[in-house]
């Protein structure tokens, strides 16, 4: 009787444990908000990038002075930016979720997740100033 | 015997279906897409400083390779776009029997040369 008391209580304590690990070790830490983020910038993604891909695509081989001219005026410097950062904070998302499948050591993983974040920052830096210079210059 | 591991079966031991590509083809456009930020951000550079700098990347562009990666690009940006609008369906919780999983797979393919072929129609005929 003791003995089994003891076994039950000995579970109980190995489940709490296990619990305890899947909420301050395991992925189910901090998922849920990366998760979250990543369908909300989807969904921000399908307008911005369907505006983003058309004007590109007609403004890939036009002249300095029509692209600059565009990315002057208010509507199209606003959503360039929105989708460059939306976009940034997709694919940071989706690459930290490709180096977690294939990068199997803890430091290489920081190297990588370092690398990719300071990418992230500088191209997303690097654009809004960017297109903050045309629309505030001149 | 020599048991395969996974990333190797794939001529041999493991069929082909088209669910399977399409999720590691999200994947590889995903990956490609973002290496693309690179080059949208430049462009973008290059477009505020002007002179010679959007001289050069201008001609690139206009160039059969950067041509070329432009149709990449709106081809990967297409697809990631169809099929990641078919993942927000089965997150929503739609479109999970493998006949729907299939047919919404031909879809996104579809989608994917339709947006594609008028994107560059637009771009020839505009």
């Amino acid at each position: 009787m003791t003995n089994a008391r003891s076994l039950s209580n000995s579970t109980a304590l190995r489940d709490e444990t296990v619990l305890r690990r899947v909420r301050q070790l395991g992925s189910a830490r901090d998922g849920l908000r990366e998760w979250r983020l990543q369908r909300l910038t989807a969904l921000a993604l399908i307008p911005l990038g369907l505006y983003f891909a058309a004007s590109i695509l007609w403004l890939a081989t036009s002249d300095q002075a029509t692209a600059a001219g565009w990315l002057a005026s208010p509507a199209p410097a606003l959503l360039v930016m929105l989708f460059v950062l939306a976009g940034l904070a997709h694919a940071l998302i989706g690459m930290h979720s490709v180096l977690l499948d294939y990068v199997h050591t803890r430091a290489r993983l920081l190297a990588g997740e370092l690398f990719v974040r300071a990418a992230a920052v500088i191209i997303a830096g690097a654009s809004v100033l960017a297109v903050l210079k045309l629309f505030l210059g001149d | 015997m020599d048991r395969p591991l996974s990333p190797f079966m794939f001529p041999i031991w493991y069929r082909f279906q088209i669910t399977s590509a399409l999720s590691i083809l999200h994947r590889i456009t995903g990956i490609g897409l973002a290496l693309g930020s690179v080059l949208l951000a430049w462009w973008l550079i290059t477009v505020a400083a002007g002179g010679k700098l959007f001289a050069a990347t201008n001609a690139f562009i206009a160039s059969p390779v950067g041509m070329l990666l432009l149709f990449f690009w709106s081809v990967a940006f297409f697809y990631h776009l169809c099929n990641g609008i078919r993942h927000l369906a089965w997150d929503a919780g739609y479109g999970f029997e493998i006949r729907q999983t299939y047919r919404s797979g031909y879809a996104v393919l579809a989608g994917t040369a339709l947006l594609t072929v008028l994107a560059w129609l637009y771009v020839f005929l505009a």
